[in-house]
């Protein structure tokens, strides 16, 4: 077996990061994850950036992350947000082909001489004392590495509910991982549960297009990344939505049958990203909720319906669409469904995102109890650099709160933990007015 | 909660009567029941019920000192710590030996202000509350009390918490369109606007209560004016409830004006008598004269005397033409003897002065008159109002004043949502420093350095 320095455990994005991060400063990197053809996945939206996140990207690519670039790369359509308002609030978000966005990234990750991929699902940390020195895998392997970065999202024990049936899953068609999870709460690292949710994905043939409103991207698109030079280009066109009364009653007619309103779900939601069934129970003068239909990429039917997240039973999403005009004759490619996942106390991690119990160890993504793409991949980023400075044995790149967003996202979770999925806002920074987007490289 | 028990003499020192020594803290029972014997053998000790018993010198093995003994098990006290109160003679030597024994037995002596740390500590009250207990202990007045009383209860900080409340409102309502563009949430820079200016009226109000607050702390200044000779001493004295010979300035001694405070009800008034100053011809008390005038003019308020025994002369006009814009009360004094000045028509002459007739000498009317003074001088508290009385209140009540105002202006100046909310954002964690949900420790060790011991 390769003799590594550092082991990156998970390819979703802030194991990519890592990996890219510690291989490009020159260390022999392994990166070990259950599915090589799902590496970089996007587990939900089909979109990178928006406010504060855009804002993330653009840190990320100025300190040589990837991200930003192939979020360029790969996207079919560009908006820059908050146009109208002052710099420090405007954004870039690009919609993604999602398995363009896969692949692009597979590749990449396989160009990279210092860099190695492997397919396991990793079972145990192996330490020596409290320092953390490797990884044992389902088949048995052990793998050695002097830093071992962990990034398995919402793969911990996850559980997926739909309705009130539930499955254990990592995400939608993957096995969770089980092992780990007990591995880590043995050696002090207080595991909690969180849930997360997506919606279904519909078929574009079945929808009715004319009767929703189109929504293009920007004329003249913005990148994310001070790399990219090509001129981007929109592809598609995104539809907006409302749901009405019908749909309303219709889920209040099966709020019985929510794992979340019965009580089966227990993690924590987070209350950013309410569930159809939320919006409709917490705003009820609401008389119509917004969605947007997004397609997940060029060579792919699928379309993602963003704004009906749910972990109704089946049947139940079906009525809804039905009480929509234009979705009347949709059908479901993929269920919407609920996730329950264990998380980390990110209270006991360093500035450096190195666990204080295990030394070498370091969590990134989703496992500290964030959510969104570029708040894992900005660890994943943070966590790599540093591994690698220690290693090394030189001083650790710390960014402050006044610095960038990443310097507030990471305080965040090492001084105050998270209660629910952590998504960082502009308004989560004190010195917002200079965090800006276009001077992200300062 | 704090690991170990303080100790501390509780009551002012110097203080006759009863004195109470304080324990607070996990050991607190048993460190008592070390140095207290409880007249019935065996008796354990009840939890809120007065015990009475004796200090016990365990090193000596003797009792010496009768002694009440109250046990508060915590969480209901004012530490939330179990805590102890031992009653006994008030001399500060039997309380400083109780003291000692307690340290003995393991407790360890107080900080300054620590058992109001300790509730702070421990989550029972605010520091706006903790403030307040302090000005109850050092209240010159029974109103500053009432207000200080009403602070601790949490009337104040009510009153921020529900202003950081609408601010907190409104600054998600604009975040929220900011943050989530694609949403298209609409705000109303009308409503906005109207909220702040709610905020703005309300922290305006507190920082200007700040000065009633101080006259009523400290007490409003009164001059006692007139010509020489009409009562003006003789009054200070009646008023004071004093014999006359106390004030009576010795002869050839040099002194400007004489100050004392008095009480009337709940409240302080600061009295000023110069009589010492026109018995007086000696150029060398030329400056005490201006001193004088000086703070006659910045007194809050004027006991004019007047002579009603004899003829009104144009000088008692001339006086009050001086004090224009004051609050005044006229006086006629000496109304024990004839009288040749004519009240009615003197009083017709100034129809918006308050006046009373009064003999100083033989207190006629006196307790009339104190009335009066409350009534006229002390300025009105209104019914809900929150008063403030520290400056470090006034001073962070005043940048979060700017802060608002300064929001609303870029607003109305039609600057975009992400550069006035900025502004007012800082509102937020300025609330915070006032009600002590954020503060740093330096901070708070100073606040808590000017406390005396105990409640
Ligand atoms: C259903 C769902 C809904 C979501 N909704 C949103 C949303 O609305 N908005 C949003 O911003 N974010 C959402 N997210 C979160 C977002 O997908 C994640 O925050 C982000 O992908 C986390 O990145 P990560 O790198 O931490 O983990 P992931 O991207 O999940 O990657 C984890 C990787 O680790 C691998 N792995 C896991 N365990 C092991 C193991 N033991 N051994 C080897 N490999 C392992 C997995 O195979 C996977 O490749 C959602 C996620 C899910 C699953
Ligand atoms: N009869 C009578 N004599 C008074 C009264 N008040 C003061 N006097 C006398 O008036 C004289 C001057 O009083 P004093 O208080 O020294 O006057 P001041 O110069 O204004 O301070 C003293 O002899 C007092 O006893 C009063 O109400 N009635």
């Amino acid at each position: 077996m390769i003799d590594c320095d550092v082991l990156v455990i998970g390819a979703g994005h802030a194991g990519c990061e890592a990996a890219h991060a510690a291989s490009k400063l020159g260390l022999e990197t392994c990166l070990i994850t259950a599915d090589l053809n799902k590496i970089a996945q996007m587990p939900c939206n089909p979109a990178i950036g928006g406010l504060a996140k855009g804002h993330l990207v653009r840190e990320i690519d100025a300190l040589g992350g990837i991200m930003g670039f192939q979020a360029d790369k790969t996207g079919i359509q560009f908006q820059l947000l908050n146009r109208s308002r002052g710099g420090a609030v405007q954004a870039p978000r690009a919609q993604s082909d999602k398995a363009l966005y896969r692949k692009d990234m597979t590749k990449f990750l396989r160009s990279l001489p210092n860099l190695h991929l492997v397919q396991g699902m990793v079972t145990q940390i192996l330490k020596n004392g409290n320092l953390a020195c490797g990884v044992k895998i389902h088949t048995g392997e052990k793998l050695f590495g002097k830093a071992v970065i962990l990034t398995p999202g919402t793969f911990l024990n996850g559980l997926i509910h739909i309705g009130l049936e539930h499955h254990s899953a990592g995400r939608d068609g993957e096995p969770a991982s089980l092992e780990l999870s007990e591995n880590l709460d043995k050696m002090g690292l207080r595991l909690f549960r969180l849930k997360t949710g997506t919606p279904m994905r519909l078929h574009r043939d079945a929808i009715d297009w004319s009767l929703l409103k189109p929504q293009s991207g920007d004329q003249n698109p913005v990148p994310f990344s001070f790399r990219t030079k090509t001129r981007l280009e929109n592809k598609i066109l995104c539809f907006i939505g409302y749901t009405n009364a019908k749909t309303h009653e219709v889920i209040h007619n099966s709020l019985d049958k929510s794992p979340l309103f019965s009580g089966i779900i227990t993690g924590i939601g987070p209350r950013y990203c309410p569930s159809i069934e939320d919006k409709v129970v917490k705003f009820p003068h609401h008389s119509r909720h917004q969605f947007f239909l997004e397609p997940e990429g060029l060579n792919t039917p699928e379309v993602y319906v963003n704004g009906l997240s749910s972990s109704l039973p089946l049947e139940t999403q079906n009525l809804i669409l039905k009480s929509i005009p234009g979705l009347e004759l949709a059908k479901i490619l993929r269920p919407a469904y609920g996730i329950e996942y264990d998380a980390v106390d990110s209270t006991l991690l360093s500035e450096t995102l190195e666990t204080y119990p295990i030394a070498n160890l370091y969590l990134a993504g989703q496992i500290n109890g964030t959510s969104g793409y570029e708040e894992a991949a900005a660890q994943g980023l943070m966590a790599g650099i540093n591994a690698v400075l220690k290693i090394q044995r030189k001083k650790s790149l710390i960014l402050g709160r006044s610095e960038a967003y990443i310097g507030v996202l990471l305080d965040d979770l090492i001084s105050q933990g998270v209660e629910e999925p952590y998504r960082l806002f502009t308004s989560r920074a004190e010195h917002r007015l200079h965090l800006r987007i276009d001077n992200a490289d300062k | 909660m704090q690991e170990d028990t303080i100790i501390a003499i509780s009551t002012p020192l110097g203080y006759g009567g009863l004195g109470v020594v304080r324990l607070s803290g996990t050991d607190a029972l048993s460190i008592a029941q070390q140095i207290f014997r409880p007249k019935r053998k065996k008796q354990t000790f009840p939890p809120r019920r007065a015990l009475l018993g004796n200090i016990y010198d365990f090193s000596k093995n003797e009792i010496f000192e009768e002694a009440f003994l109250i046990f508060f098990p915590a969480p209901r006290t004012y530490t939330r710590e179990d805590v102890i109160e031992i009653s006994c003679h008030g001399s500060p030597v039997v309380l400083e030996e109780v003291v000692r024994l307690g340290i003995k037995a393991g407790a360890r002596h107080s900080e300054p202000g620590e058992f109001t740390l300790r509730a702070y500590l421990n989550g029972r009250i605010d520091v706006l509350q903790a403030e307040a207990i302090h000005d109850i202990i050092h209240a010159s007045s029974i109103k500053q009390a009432k207000i200080s009383f009403h602070q601790l209860e949490g009337g104040l900080s009510k009153k921020l918490l529900s202003l950081r409340e609408q601010i907190i409102d409104m600054l998600s309502q604009i975040e929220a369109s900011l943050e989530f563009p694609r949403e298209k949430l609409k705000i109303s820079p009308k409503s906005i606007t109207k909220s702040l200016d709610r905020a703005v009226q309300t922290v305006l109000n507190l920082v200007e209560s700040y000065n009633l607050g101080k006259t009523l702390a400290e007490g409003l200044t009164l001059v006692l004016a007139g010509r020489p000779n009409v009562g003006k001493s003789t009054l200070f004295n009646a008023l004071l409830e004093r014999e006359r010979s106390i004030v009576t300035p010795f002869p050839g001694t040099t002194r400007d004006y004489l100050q004392e405070k008095i009480h009337i009800k709940d409240s302080v008034f600061t009295l000023t008598d110069m009589a010492g100053l026109d018995k007086t011809t000696q150029p060398a008390e030329q400056e005490g004269i201006k001193k004088g005038k000086k703070l006659a003019l910045e007194a809050d308020g004027i006991l004019l005397v007047l002579d009603a025994s004899k003829t009104q002369t144009n000088e008692d006009i001339l006086l009050i033409n001086k004090f224009e814009g004051k609050k005044i009360i006229l006086l006629f004094n000496k109304s024990d003897l004839h009288k040749k000045m004519n009240v009615e028509l003197f009083k017709k002459g100034h129809p918006d002065l308050a006046s009373l007739e009064i003999s100083a000498l033989t207190g006629k009317n006196i307790s009339l008159l104190k009335d009066l003074m409350r009534e006229k001088f002390v300025p009105s508290t209104g019914k809900s109002e929150e008063i403030i009385l520290h400056l470090r209140q006034k001073l962070l009540l005043e940048s979060i004043y700017s802060a608002l105002k300064l929001g609303r202006n870029l607003l109305m100046d039609g600057y975009s949502e992400e550069i006035y909310v900025e502004e007012i954002r800082k509102a937020v964690p300025l609330i915070g420093e006032l009600t002590g949900e954020i503060l740093n420790d330096d901070i708070l060790k100073e606040i808590f350095k000017s406390f005396c011991v105990g409640k």
